[in-house]
């Protein structure tokens, strides 16, 4: 890419004062004293002279008004709910502060799961013993659950005849409870 | 700068790590080696109003039963392994056979056989939080009937 192609790249942008100050003095100097690059640049002129007399005849004409009422009517118009709430959970998810979420959470479901390694007084019901099957061999048992002082007591009864001593013992009417 | 950019997914990145080795160490919930399990044997009748002192730590427990003396005859403490068997000698010629089975919520299961003589009196299995009691009572004895204390600490 020679001198000049570089130079009409830049042309463009030197018209509508986007380049530095260094920049537009190289642009400057070279079309000042290059007959192909002053010709690009009287074409880039000469097109931006149309196209504002295009632009500047045909505003009149245009509805701005309508314009403006469409857009006001667009902003305050809400989105159906699905989209807004679409937005809102992309938006969500893609803030830093899910970052922030997910680790916050694991705590509360940790803490949630271990409460009562750490509080073993909140264990109520829990701290009673339970009884999965029971075998009296044909003597009556009954079982007793008492929340306050957290007891389970399995109750054996003596069957009729007595079992080894107590035929001499003074019989016990059964559980008090 | 560039830190503060790649915080969030650090953080994310550690919050996954955190919740794989919580689950990992949540599922090696280690089993114990041993059960410590100990027996105590009371006396509850209704002759006296004689409350044993060393039954303090049980005394809400044992007002349960509604006897008016409670006197503490044996107390037997003895580590079984896990589906190992221990007999407790129980007065009146009684046994007290005790298989731990397993270990799971901070429960010690455990198996109790209770026999009279050669007769086999009571067959039962009973989950006990860990480091807790049960209560057996009925069995006729001095007056009175036994009540037998029956705890399971795993260690």
């Amino acid at each position: 890419m020679n001198e000049c192609e570089r130079i009409e790249q830049s042309l463009g942008r030197w018209l509508d004062g986007e380049l530095s100050a260094a920049e537009s003095e190289v642009v400057r100097a070279h079309v000042s004293g290059c007959a192909r690059c002053g010709a690009a640049q009287k074409t880039f002129e000469k097109l931006e002279r149309v196209i504002g007399n295009v632009l500047v005849a045909a505003a009149p004409r245009i509805e701005f008004a309508s314009f403006w009422r469409d857009l006001e009517r667009r902003m305050h118009d809400r989105p159906p709910w699905h989209k807004e709430l679409g937005e809102r959970v992309h938006a969500w998810f893609a803030a830093p502060r899910t970052a922030w979420v997910i680790p916050a959470l694991i705590v509360v479901v940790l803490a949630v799961f271990s409460y009562d390694s750490y509080f073993p007084f909140w264990r109520s019901r829990s701290n009673l013993a339970t009884v999965e099957s029971i075998d009296a061999y044909g003597r009556s048992v009954a079982i007793l659950r008492e929340d306050e002082s957290k007891t389970t007591v399995i109750w054996l009864y003596q069957n009729q005849e007595g079992d080894d001593e107590a035929a001499e013992e003074t019989p016990q009417p059964g559980p008090a409870f | 700068m560039k830190l503060l950019k790649k915080l969030p997914s650090r953080v994310l990145l550690f919050s996954w790590l955190t919740l794989v080795a919580a689950g990992t160490l949540g599922a090696a919930e280690k089993q114990p080696q041993t059960v410590q399990v100990s027996i105590g044997t009371i006396l509850a009748s209704n002759q006296s109003d004689e409350f044993d002192a060393k039954l303090k730590g049980m005394e809400g427990q044992l007002k349960v039963l509604k006897y008016r003396s409670y006197r503490l005859l044996k107390n037997e403490s003895q580590s079984v392994p896990w589906r190992g068997e221990k007999v407790f000698e129980i007065p009146g010629g009684r046994t007290l056979t005790v298989t731990p089975q397993e270990f799971r919520d901070n429960q010690v299961s455990v198996k109790v056989r209770l026999t009279q003589g050669q007769k086999p009196a009571l067959d039962t299995t009973v989950k006990i939080p860990n480091k807790r009691n049960f209560i057996l009572a009925g069995p006729q004895h001095e007056g009175g009937i036994l009540v037998l204390s029956i705890s399971a600490s795993a260690q």
